[in-house]
């Protein structure tokens, strides 16, 4: 079991042992760019796949099958629909700011890309291992409101110009109780990196330390990644696609692409700062932990999305700067007197 | 408490989610369609005595036919065109003919590429009408 | 109030928009995200039914009537064959009366499922959208097994029904009518009781007592403003006066009461259709009339309750086989004018809410 657990960390092992010095310029170089490839491919298929995992739930919970003509029961389908967005033609209306639309999708893929860089997949599995993890995550995740006011203004388009200062305002909010409930977790463990985070919590999960914290951080990273209940951004039934609404073929294709990105980054964020990263019961080794936790995170996600129907825009500031950031603040307080407590008292009676 | 009837949607959802799934699988699986559905239109040449009255009946002028008289000055049905693309598959005809030659019939895979297609000639349709998918009345 | 340095702008809500139920433009002006005047602009599914209706003959005009409110199939052919009968005074033998009770019933059961699922369609809920379709399968399947189509089945003629129903008819009914309660159930819980959809929906699109009786708004949009009034109860047409049910009033008048209205008269035309069910005699359905139909000469106007208000025919014969004049109020052809009258304050997706809660649908307003 030890074997299949470093299984990764082994094999990167193995090529660093195929050059001379296995620290030198060379060989982390290669390991880099192999680190990175596989990270892309990671998000691309990830994105692919869970936009069909997403339609065949949504399908479920109304009773019908879903896709189900390619491939067994039809999970296959996003093969045909990689193919089909690759042949599309790609328009770029008249009038548009062509600099700033065409950079549009391919900042927010960039950052996506970027967050991927620091999220642990397993013991010792991590791209790279920076002291600053979380903080690094953060910061770079808020550039993608950049990204979607830029293809907002770009578009030429009353719609999407909506759409662009919907996710501005609806993303600056959203950012302060997704930053406040993070911070109880840093305050038990007293660093940011994410690696000894997740180390941190071997005995007990801090899920059950922070259950307020949790949820705050899920509503909140649920409004990040701008799905409903949080999608007036591509409100689809008032401003028909919002920022998306000019976009078509690739380019579209790097939008989606980018959007399960973050899903899958928030949920990574998640499990790793409150369900325990990859430590679970022996029977299956800890990477394999890792990805049914976030399956769960997931599951979680798009069962909110297809029951709940979307809210206003005026609701949703009043949830975020009314109830939400003082819950997180209240949430910080009270972790602060606990950890006073717990040193004070437990520690000094335990000796 | 606040919040319940979120709980209470998303225990629905669950529910359904993990029950069985009822929609229909066409094509492997045809639809049930009654005896009386309006589907398409099919004649029966031989029973037809020409007397023009389902031409009357139609709101909607689709049907053209032209007879001529044999020896007993009976009339005998030479052409009997329908223009499908005006039908509103009504059945006002159907209820006018006496002797019952037209019927409904419960064709539906009736989509074609061009729209000159649409104009029906209802004798060579029933000469085929054996080999095609719905039954006839 | 624009700020200063600011100014207001326009969007097109044109015929092709995800949400406006059918082909129906609107253009919106805007301050920011509040909606400060609507200007609906309608016609663009105009057919010249009331010119077509001059050169047929008036059993070959009932397909056309059909098309009208199409979401309500069987309905709208009733306001037209008992506005003729009333012309050529005809009596209409029973079985043929229940028999129009229960289609005309299960036609506002269907119209009423559609704005319900549209109603939650335009605040992205998905799933009740499905299971409010799925119930109205059943629905579509007992007009199919009856008169042969599913929308616009063209069952009801001058003095009658067209034929009788087959015999699978009465237990498909039954067991439609003991599954609805459930399913009822079902759409309360995901819908009516989730908190988004009522912060969504209550207190918003305020329409008040007296502009909806200065506005001759009609249907659910008037009973959902504290204005007790039904046609079926208000002047009893057909057999309606045998039938022992209630109408739903609501005193909210904001877009939830509007919804909640028509999930309570889901209740109540069931009800109507159990009576139906148990006390329907044998006998024929369709009444001695002449091959021919020529009314004398004369006019009738004749109203029903349609499910989107009250729908009134007005007719003049001039004694021959095609009617000389037609003329069809429908119901939502006058509720258009409630969108611009009670918009002014709200933001684009209240807008949005509001238009659902009207229930239109293009075919009643363009004819």
């Amino acid at each position: 079991m030890d074997a299949f657990n470093n299984l990764f960390v082994n094999i990167a092992a193995a090529i660093r042992g195929l050059f001379a010095d296995s620290h030198s310029l060379g060989a982390d170089l290669t390991i880099n760019i192999i680190v990175f490839i596989l990270l892309f491919l990671i998000m691309v298929v990830a994105a692919l796949f869970l936009s069909l995992v997403e339609r065949k739930f949504a399908h479920w919970v109304s009773q019908r099958p879903g896709p189900n003509r390619l491939g067994p029961h039809g999970w296959f389908q996003f093969i045909a629909d990689a193919v089909k967005m690759l042949g599309k033609e790609d328009i770029t209306p008249a009038n548009v700011d062509k600099f700033l639309f065409k950079m549009a999708p391919m900042i927010l893929v960039g950052v996506t890309l970027m967050a991927f860089g620091v999220l642990p997949f397993g013991k010792g599995m991590v791209a790279i291992n920076l002291d600053l993890g979380i903080v690094y995550f953060l910061a770079v995740s808020s550039i993608s409101t950049l990204a979607l006011l830029m293809a907002g203004w770009a578009s030429n388009n009353k719609y999407s110009l909506l759409g662009g200062l919907r996710a501005v305002a609806q993303m600056i909010s959203y950012e302060i109780p997704l930053l406040f409930s993070l911070l109880g977790v840093v305050m038990i463990t007293q660093t940011f990196n994410l690696s000894s985070i997740v180390e941190a919590q071997k005995s007990v999960p801090f899920i059950f330390l922070q259950p307020l914290a949790f949820v705050i951080y899920l509503i909140a990273g649920i409004a990040e990644t701008n799905r409903a209940p949080f999608d007036q951004v591509q409100g689809e039934q008032e401003i028909v696609a919002g920022p998306f609404t000019e976009y078509s073929g690739l380019r579209w294709g790097l939008f989606m692409l980018a959007e399960y990105g973050n899903v899958v980054a928030t949920s990574v964020i998640a499990v790793s700062m409150f369900l325990g990263g990859w430590y679970g019961p022996e029977f299956l080794p800890g990477w394999l932990w890792f990805i049914l936790k976030i399956w769960l995170v997931i599951f979680l996600m798009m069962w909110v999305r297809w029951t709940f129907v979307r809210m206003r825009i005026d609701h949703l500031m009043h949830f975020a700067w009314k109830i939400l950031l003082p819950l997180s603040l209240v949430n910080i307080f009270l972790t602060g007197m606990g950890i006073y407590v717990y040193d004070q008292l437990i520690l000094r009676i335990g000796g | 408490m606040f919040g319940e009837g979120l709980l209470k949607g998303m225990s629905i959802t669950l529910k359904r989610f993990v029950g069985p799934k009822i929609a229909e699988g066409y094509p492997e699986v045809k639809p049930y369609l009654p005896p009386r559905t309006r589907s398409s239109m099919a004649l029966e040449p031989e029973k037809c005595i020409a007397c023009g009255l389902c031409v009357i009946a139609c709101p909607n002028q689709v049907i053209n036919l032209s007879s001529e008289k044999d020896e007993n000055n009976k009339k005998i049905l030479m052409t009997y065109y329908m223009n499908m693309g005006r039908c509103l598959l009504c059945g006002l005809c159907t209820e006018a003919c006496p002797t019952k030659a037209l019927k409904l019939s419960q064709e539906f895979e009736n989509a074609v590429y061009q729209r000159e297609e649409l104009l029906w000639d209802m004798i060579a349709r029933s000469k085929q009408s054996n080999k095609s998918s719905g039954k006839v009345g | 109030m624009t700020i200063e340095g600011t100014q207001e702008y326009s969007i097109n809500m044109g015929p092709q928009h995800p949400s406006t139920h059918g082909v129906f433009r609107m253009v919106v002006h805007l301050d920011g995200e509040v909606v400060t005047k609507v200007e609906p602009k309608i016609g663009y599914l105009h057919r010249g039914l009331e010119k077509m209706a001059e050169s047929r003959t008036y059993t070959q005009f009932i397909p056309y009537t059909d098309r009208l409110d199409y979401l309500a199939g069987p309905h709208n052919s009733l306001g037209y064959v008992q506005a003729v009968e009333k012309l050529m005074d005809l009596e209409v033998p029973e079985r043929a009366e229940y028999l129009r009770v229960i289609f005309a019933e299960l036609g506002r059961i269907a119209s009423h499922l559609v704005m319900i699922a549209s109603g939650s369609l335009d605040i992205c809920g998905w799933t009740p959208w499905s299971y409010c379709f799925r119930d109205r399968e059943r629905i579509l399947d007992l007009f199919e097994m009856t008169a042969g189509n599913r929308m616009t089945p063209n069952y009801f003629r001058i003095g009658g029904v067209s034929h009788d129903v087959p015999d699978e008819f009465m237990p498909a009914l039954k067991s439609f009518l003991d599954d609805m309660p459930e399913n009822m159930e079902e759409y309360l819980g995901i819908f009516f009781g989730n908190e988004i959809a009522q912060s969504r929906m209550k207190s918003v699109g305020i329409l008040p007592k007296e502009l909806a009786e200065n506005l001759l708004i009609t249907g659910a949009n008037l009973r959902a403003s504290g204005v007790q009034y039904d046609i079926r109860k208000a002047e009893p047409y057909g057999i309606y006066d045998r039938f022992d049910f209630n109408i739903p009033v609501l005193y909210g008048c904001d877009t939830y009461d509007r919804h909640l209205l028509r999930l309570l008269e889901i209740q109540e035309s069931i009800k109507i259709l159990r009576q139906a069910l148990r006390d329907i005699p044998e006998g024929p359905v369709m009444a001695k009339v002449p091959k021919v139909i020529k009314p004398p000469i004369g006019k009738v106007y004749h109203r029903v309750e349609n499910p989107k208000g009250e729908m009134g025919w007005y007719i003049v014969s001039n004694g021959t086989t095609k009617p000389a004049r037609v003329r069809i109020r429908t119901g939502a052809f006058v509720n258009v004018q409630m969108l611009s009258a009670i918009i002014a304050g709200w933001k684009i997706q209240d807008l949005v809410t509001i238009f659902a809660s009207m229930d239109l649908v293009l075919g009643e307003v363009d004819k």
